[in-house]
């Protein structure tokens, strides 16, 4: 018997959902709604991820269903994957654990005009460059400290500063962000003094652990109208960056668990979980952390600008002419860890509402007004990321997520495997070969076409793409349920991991 | 046997430690977790030296707290301590700790750790003195 394995209900309600009826647990104010497919429902019964979905349906405030991705797994209170929304004018609750530690987790894609013939001759100097040049992993401080002062107009501004006061970027970068990287309302100062210290000297580094900047190539084209819309082309070369908030979101998330820890009693709520701490969103402490979660965000949105900015000076370097006349634009950025205050329909009226995305990815479908104008007729771009070594996905929105899962869809692949297992599993692979692991793993991801240079041997085991789900079955769900359609696949040729 | 080991999560990883009382299971529980930091922490030289003090409502808040410092000391300063004296006294903790600025010259590291979570947060008494166990966000 598995342990942690998922005992309750999980009734097949259409080829992609799977439910868990209101009744399963007291206190459940809506059912919970999985979207997965045959194959991964049975992995996901593998760990507590559908408890805590019924535990999301607890919370006060909380419309339609406590949704998740066909990606999930086993969160702090909220499981990674998980979409909830809340209404603040039923005492709707906002919640640090349904948004996550890495505030503003997210991925951003960026087109080239190179081809695959002319990159791949050279990737491995490219990987190379790339591996000195961006701060990667413990220990690397930034190549842009920051000033508190500084500090405090990137939290308020996101990459907007850069691009206004430095002039590292050009607008075209802030128009193709998620909320063009700012995320209105900050309040820096509700961003304790101890998360900016941690925030000063890592804007523009990546981080680790599944964190990772690759070079990409296009390796099939699905909707060839949206992917020209996109500026997409098969072997074409694009760069993808997958990071978020660093030290500093994470500092929020930990200052506000501890803050919102006496909160549920103080406003009546029962929660089945005390990692759910909520308070109502329109309580002075609910507006504090929405406050400091702004920041935060607009924070990530400028690491991972910065993180472009450095990538597309290596990219200079190596060929000889600007980032522009490489066409090195970015397609978009999208978060997958975030709390947005956004307009959607419940039974039939409009209303605003606290949607959590913990794992999961906006997807607005065409005609929405928040996606930018270029892509109005074709939806918002959703990048979905493999794991080191394996595919990626670009999608655009469709208008089955504001039906079903107020704009949501997958983030990526999830992970199925612990690291200590990935570890032992990628040990017996090597024939216990523990000292020569590292080189025995690059050349099990050369041989598949992937140059990987990560600081560790034990960083390429713990990421290697046994320990996660496949992807292309992840979007496959979402594209089939009508939440996000397929545009493009993206192939790994080298990837740099902390 | 060691006073602390990993245990498995999903996505992150676990700090189980041992102690026969509350000192040694705090003092146990920093070289823990910079030993998830770096994996050779024996190679860590008694250069500098910290002092703490602070307070928590409960065991478990005060053992939480304590290793959020340890990470801020981290991420501020680089600094990973192993050499660790602690005081308790009615969920208040003092006491000092030694050890060196991070040199990715001598130091092999290992995790990132990016937070200190509640999931399965427990310090309680067993049969020959302490347990405590927490996931930590990597």
């Amino acid at each position: 018997m598995i342990k942690n394995r998922f005992n309750g209900p999980l009734e097949q309600i259409s080829t992609h959902c799977w439910r868990i009826p209101r009744d399963y647990k007291p206190n459940m104010r809506v059912e919970g709604l999985i979207y997965a497919s045959e194959k991964l429902i049975e992995q996901i019964r593998n760990d507590q991820a559908p408890e805590q979905v019924a535990n999301v349906a607890c919370i006060p405030g909380i419309q339609k269903a406590s949704l998740a991705m066909p990606d999930i797994h086993w969160g702090y209170g909220f499981c990674i994957g998980g979409v909830c929304a809340t209404d603040p004018d039923k005492n709707g609750i906002i919640s640090p654990g349904g948004v996550g530690y890495d505030i503003n987790c997210g991925v951003r894609l960026i087109r080239s005009n190179l081809t695959y013939s002319e990159v791949q001759p050279q990737i491995r100097k490219l990987v190379s460059q790339l591996f000195r040049y961006i701060p990667t992993g413990i220990g690397r401080k930034g190549n842009y400290p920051l000033s508190d002062e500084t500090l405090i107009e990137v939290l308020l501004q996101g990459p907007r500063y850069f691009v206004n006061q430095m002039g590292l970027g050009c607008p075209h970068d802030i128009e193709f962000t998620e909320a063009e990287g700012r995320l209105k309302h900050a309040q820096p100062d509700k961003v304790s003094t101890r998360a900016r210290a941690r925030g000063t000297h890592q804007c523009g580094t990546l981080g680790s652990g599944n964190h990772f900047l690759e070079v990409q190539v296009v390796d099939h084209i699905e909707d060839a109208h949206a992917a020209s819309v996109l500026g997409l082309r098969e072997k074409q070369i694009c760069i993808l960056i997958h990071s978020g908030s660093r030290g500093l979101g994470h500092q929020v998330c930990t200052d506000y668990l501890d803050q919102f820890q006496g909160l549920p009693q103080k406003y009546g709520i029962q929660l089945p979980d005390r990692q759910l701490s909520c308070a109502p969103a329109l309580s002075p402490e609910g507006c504090d952390y929405i406050g400091a979660m702004r920041a935060a965000a607009n924070y990530a949105w400028a690491n991972r600008h910065l993180l472009m900015v450095q990538a597309r000076q290596v990219f200079e370097d190596l060929f000889r002419k600007s980032w522009e006349d490489l066409d090195l634009h970015l397609v978009y950025d999208v978060a997958h860890n975030i709390a947005k205050l956004e307009h959607h329909h419940v039974d039939g009226k409009g209303t605003s509402l606290w949607v959590h995305r913990k794992g999961a990815t906006r997807a607005f479908p065409a005609h929405h007004p928040e996606v930018p104008s270029a892509y109005q007729e074709i939806g918002q771009p959703v990048i979905i990321p493999g794991s080191m070594g394996t595919a990626s996905w670009l999608l655009v929105g469709q208008s089955g997520s504001m039906d079903h899962t107020f704009g949501s869809t997958c983030h990526g692949a999830g992970r199925q495997m612990s690291r200590s297992k990935a570890m032992r599993d990628a040990i017996s692979r090597t024939g216990g070969r523990k000292k020569q692991m590292g080189q025995l793993i690059s050349r099990e991801l050369e041989k598949q076409g992937v140059i990987a240079l990560a600081r560790s041997a034990k960083e390429l085991a713990e990421e290697h793409p046994h320990a996660y789900k496949d992807v292309d079955q992840v979007v496959d769900v979402v594209d089939q349920a009508g939440l996000s359609k397929k545009v493009a696949r993206l192939r790994p040729l080298g990837v740099i991991k902390g | 046997m060691s006073p602390f080991e990993t245990f498995d999560h999903t996505a992150d990883i676990g700090l189980r430690v041992t102690a026969a009382n509350l000192s040694s299971l705090f003092e146990d529980a920093g070289r823990g977790f910079y030993s998830l930091i770096i994996d050779n922490i024996d190679a860590i030289q008694l250069r500098d030296e910290r002092s703490f003090s602070l307070s928590s409502g409960s065991l478990e808040m005060l053992y939480l707290n304590w290793l959020n410092e340890l990470l801020f000391c981290f991420e501020t300063e680089l600094l990973v301590l192993t050499d660790f004296e602690i005081h308790l006294s009615d969920h208040h903790l003092t006491g000092t700790a030694r050890g060196e600025v991070l040199d990715i010259r001598r130091h092999q590291t290992h995790f990132n750790v990016k937070a200190i979570t509640y999931h399965q947060l427990q310090v309680s008494r067993t049969h020959q003195g302490w347990l405590a166990e927490v996931i930590l966000d990597i």
